[in-house]
This record gives C-alpha cells, structure tokens and sequence, in this order.
C-alpha cells in the first residue's frame, strides 16, 4: 500500500501539489486524472524518488520512502516517452535491471536469459530480443519499456501517461493489455493521465487530481455518477456546471451539475413545470459519430453541452442564435457544497 | 528564377573561397616534391620523393643536416595525448555538474571559458614569470601542459555542455528506477550515449594542443615541441625537407580524423544495426 500524507511541491513561486493525501492500495489500478500541467508527473516523481516533497511523507508498505535515493526504492517507472537505452537492444533493455541493479544483481546468464525472456513474453513481444530499440515501433517500444520495469518486480509500478504516444486504436488495444498484465502479476498500478475515458476504462479506481490536490478517489462508475465536487466534475467532461440561481425552480446557491445527458431541450415556454428549466442560446453544434453535442450559452456565459445518442434522438430541431429552455429531471442534478 | 544565377554565384565563390583556404597546402604538397638541388620554391626542377628520404634518414649525408624533429614530434604527441586525457576528464566532469544549477555556476562558468579566451601570449609569459618567481624549472611536461590543459579545456567543456543540453535525462531516470545505482547507471547509461561527444572533445582537446604554439614558446623551456622545432628550423634556413614534413604531419591529422569518423559511425548506426530485419 503506498500512502501520500500532506504532500507538498513547490517550484519556486509556483505551487505543483499542495497537501496531497493518497493512498492506493494493493493489488489495485490506479488511474490518477487531472489537467496538463496539474501536478500528475510531479507527483509521480516524487514517489519514484527523482525529485523530494517540500513537506509530508510517502510511505510504501508502512515504511517511509521519501529521502531514500531513488535507485534503492523499488518502485517501477514507465515514462512517456519510454526512455529505453538507445544503445542497448531490446533484451539487453529488458535485462538492464537484473544485470546491474545494486540490490541482488543476477548473474547467472541462464537466469537472465530465462527471466528477460518470460518478461517478452509477458508483453507479447517473443522473438523481439535481438533487435535495436529504434527498429521498433511505438507500441512494442511501449511494451520493452513495460518489461523492463516489471521484470524486477516492482513492489508498485507507476504509468507516467503510459499511452499517450501511441495512436488511438493501439491505445485502447494496450489498455486492455495493461489491465491483463496487471491482474495477472497482482502488484498495484499507478498510472497517470489527462484522458477521463482512459481513466474510466482503465481503473478500478479513479483519482481525480486538481489545484495540487486530490480532489475525489472513488470506483469509475461512482466518480462518474456521483463526483464529489465540481472539480472532479469538470474533469470527467459530462457534467455541465453552472450557478443554481439561473434555474427556474428554487434549488438554493452555489454551482450544480447535470450530465451532459440528462439535459432535455425545448422551445422558450414548452419546457415541463415540474423540471427545472433554464433559458440558453443554442450557438453551435458538433457531430462525432455515435453522439452528436449541441453547444448553449446560458444568460451569464456560461457554456453548456447537450449530448444526443444517434440511436435515441430526443432534440428539436435547432437554430443557430435562437434561444431555447434546457430543462432535467430534479434528481438528475448534483448540487454541490462549501468552496468549489 | 532566382537560383538560376544565385547558386551557380555562390558555388564558384565557394570554390574560389576553399582554393584560397588550402592554396598554402596545396603549394606545400607540390613543393616538397622537389629534387634534391631544388630549392623552396617553383619552378620544380624534377619530381622527386628526394626530401621524404632526407627527412626519414634514408638519404645519403648531404648538405642539408636531417630537420631535428624526431624528439620534438614525440614530445608533441605525448603532450597532446596528456592534455586530451586531462582535459576530456575535466571537461566531462564539470560539464556534468553544470547540468544542475549550483551556487556559483555563473562565475565558475565563465571562469572555464576564460582559458581560451585570454591571449595565450600573456598566459604563456605570466606562467614563464610565475614559475621563475617560485623556482619551478619550466618544462613542456610541466609548465606547458598544465598551460594546454587550460586552454584546450573549455573547448571539451563547451562539446561536452552541448552534448547534455541534448540528453534526455529520462533514460537515467529509468535506470535508478530499476534498482541500478547512479555510479552505474554514468557507467551503463551515461557514458555510452554521451560517448560521440567525448569522442569530439579529446579530437579538439589533441589538435589544439598538438599545434599549440604561443604558450608553449614561453613556457617549455629547453625541449621543444615540434611547432617550435619547426620554427626554429624555419628562422635559419628553409629547404624542401620541411614541406615533406608538413605534408606527413597533415597526413598524420587526416588519420586522425579518419579513426574519429569510422568510431563515430560505429557508434551512431549501432542503434540501428538491426533495421534490416524486421520480419523477423
């Protein structure tokens, strides 16, 4: 179990993470969500020990391992950009770690061999061993890069934005293949990125992280359904956030959600009394395949996102600059409390 | 349009601007295959290897004593090997730790960069001074190295600062993660990928120091390197056997650089060596 207790980074002016409580536990895929630039790959340094917390404590397995040199931690990294030795080929990547580690190196090359050779199979990647890692491509790069870090087993494996190299039908085929390998290896996953559908699809649980902080850890289908505040709401890009005060009926102050789904469209006056309804200008529409978005500007700016499935059509026809009533159910909306 | 009568311009400018660059060369070459009662200049009386033999010692005794610089030329090397050991070291060294920002940087940098900017003239007459003051014999093992050592540092330095600028730090990062050990990790990560670079830096740290002149004339005491050897034979008297000479030294240096090349590429396609097969 790897435990964040008020953790804090700062670059000079500019705060990263500000009193970060994490914990993921074991045998678990974390998925860690947030914005570019909201302090994912920060935090992820600190716990792979490139970089050191300002305040707090990162603790694995009861232990504290901030202060510790990187190298003795043994927590796994995958990077970005895979970051494999370009002068080695990908067996010799695969074996770096066994051959050279600090702690227990191997040194029977039979066991090497064997041990590098389940890591390529591990991955799908049999065969691959003599060739250079630029001779590759992007995907069995990402996949060396995975071998590399599990064949020392790790005690947790943290994914710095492990797919966002790769094209989209090869990301979706490595999520399901990182959700496989990790159930059948049962060691804790870490994996950070700015992608909620990934997030979702991927983790058996879902943090979202904002402003330096975390702002809700939850199972995907309760962070979707229920996000806690309306950060984490805003990161899963289904929920439309606005103030109350410009509904119809009296649903108090402070900012509200409702899924980009649940909102039901009208002409100005036809909307149903028993739902709250607020006036918006319909400003542009959005095919996508599957979905098609319509985009609304309420009275006070505010940009809101109708979502219409191809299949279930339930939109009038819209005008562009005309203004219509957006009405849901009440118990659709997420109303949300203290500071936003 | 416009190419039609800019690039052939600057083509013949290129190639009347590399002419006047080698000309001095080229005029050497021609010049050293002289015959034996010609002298240094045109017209060449008869092609001839003559001055070849006299310089390595197979010629008969003749008029012309044999160019003094056997031990001077192995001085030279020796030197220039020592300062290329020393000054690849220092300049990989420092360039590393300037990859981190540390108090001091700043001045500590320009501190470096100040060995090849300063006339090597005055260095070379302050040292002379420095080491009559203290009582230090001066000599080109002693004096003129560590004066060839701080002149041809900054130029590894700044190789070497160029070559981390480029360097994804990342592939470190990997490495501790795996448990691998920092000293290891320069060992096994490091050096090989930043190995082209120290390549290009012991190339520059050799010649600049292989023809250093200026501070070495001041500080190498009795035994001469062969550019003062050289010169010094160039003051009295010049015959053709000093252009043969010129033209193996030079000859020396495209070895040189050839050796460079063939590493270099070594080093650079062994990454993708194995592109060849990739239906394997």
């Amino acid at each position: 179990m790897l435990t964040l207790n008020q953790v804090s980074r700062r670059y000079g002016g500019a705060t990263a993470l500000d009193g970060v409580d994490f914990v993921v536990p074991e045998n678990t895929y974390m998925a860690l969500l947030g914005a570019s630039g909201a302090g994912k790959t920060t935090l992820l340094r600190l716990i792979a020990g490139f970089e050191e917390p300002d305040q707090g404590t990162i603790s694995l397995h009861g232990e504290r391992i901030d202060g510790q040199p990187s190298h003795l931690r043994d927590i796994g990294f995958v990077f970005q950009n895979f970051a494999l030795f370009p002068h080695l080929t990908v067996a010799e990547n695969v074996a770096f770690g066994l051959r050279h580690r600090a702690h227990a190196p191997l040194t029977n090359e039979t066991e090497i061999k064997d041990r590098t050779e389940a890591a390529l199979e591990l991955v799908g990647l049999t065969g691959f061993g003599h060739r250079g890692v630029s001779a590759i491509s992007g995907g069995q790069r990402q996949r060396v890069a995975l071998a590399r870090t599990l064949v020392c087993e790790p005690r947790i494996v943290l994914l710095d934005e492990p797919l966002g190299a790769l094209d989209a039908n090869l990301r979706s085929r490595m999520c399901d293949e990182l959700k496989a390998i990790r159930e059948r290896l049962g060691v804790s996953f870490l994996h950070v990125t700015g992608s909620e559908t990934e997030a979702l699809t991927m983790g058996d649980q879902v943090a979202v992280l904002a402003n330096g902080r975390i702002m809700q850890s939850d199972a995907p289908d309760m962070l979707f359904s229920h996000p806690g505040n309306a950060e984490a709401a805003r990161h899963l890009n289904a929920w439309n956030i606005f103030d109350a005060s410009l509904c119809n009926h009296d649903l108090g102050q402070g900012p509200i959600a409702v899924r980009f789904d649940q909102i039901d469209v009208s002409d100005p006056g036809a909307a149903p009394t028993e739902r709250p309804a607020l006036h918006a200008t319909y400003l542009t529409g959005e095919f996508n395949g599957p979905t098609a978005l319509s985009f609304f500007r309420a009275a006070d700016g505010t940009l809101l996102q109708v979502v219409d499935h191809l299949s279930q059509p339930r939109l009038p026809d819209l005008v562009e600059g005309q203004g219509y009533d957006l009405h849901f159910a009440a118990d659709a909306l997420r109303q949300f409390h203290g500071a936003a | 349009m416009e190419s039609r009568i800019l690039r052939p311009t600057l083509a013949l400018y290129t190639v009347l601007f590399l002419l006047f660059l080698y000309g001095p060369m080229i005029v050497l070459t021609i010049l050293s295959f002289q015959s034996a009662d010609g002298g240094p200049q045109f017209p060449i009386r008869e092609w001839s290897v003559y001055w070849y033999e006299h310089l390595l010692g197979f010629a008969e005794t003749s008029r012309v004593s044999q160019l003094p610089v056997g031990d001077s030329l192995l001085r030279s090397i020796v030197l220039a090997f020592m300062t290329t050991v020393v000054s690849t070291v220092l300049g990989v060294m420092s360039a590393e730790a300037f990859r981190t920002r540390f108090k001091g940087s700043g001045p500590a940098f320009y501190l470096i960069i100040l060995g090849m900017m300063v006339p090597g003239v005055l260095v070379g007459l302050g040292m002379a001074l420095l080491s009559n003051t203290l009582g230090i014999a001066r000599a080109w093992w002693g004096t003129s190295f560590v004066l060839h050592v701080v002149y041809t540092y900054p130029f590894a330095f700044l190789v070497m600062l160029a070559i981390f600028n480029r360097f994804d730090r990342t592939v470190e990062e990997a490495s501790l993660s795996l448990g691998v050990s920092p000293a290891q990790t320069f060992r096994r990560v490091t050096f090989p990928i930043i190995f082209p670079g120290v390549l290009s830096a012991m190339l520059f740290s050799f010649t600049l120091s292989y023809d250093e002149f200026a501070r070495t004339l001041f500080t190498a005491g009795r035994d001469l390197t062969l550019p003062l050897a050289i010169y010094g034979t160039f003051s009295v008297e010049i015959y053709p056997n000093i252009f043969a000479f010129g033209v193996l030294t030079t000859l020396f240096s495209f070895t040189l650089l050839v050796i460079y090349g063939l590493l270099m590429k070594r080093f650079t396609s062994k990454a993708s060596r194995y592109s060849g097969q990739e239906d394997a």
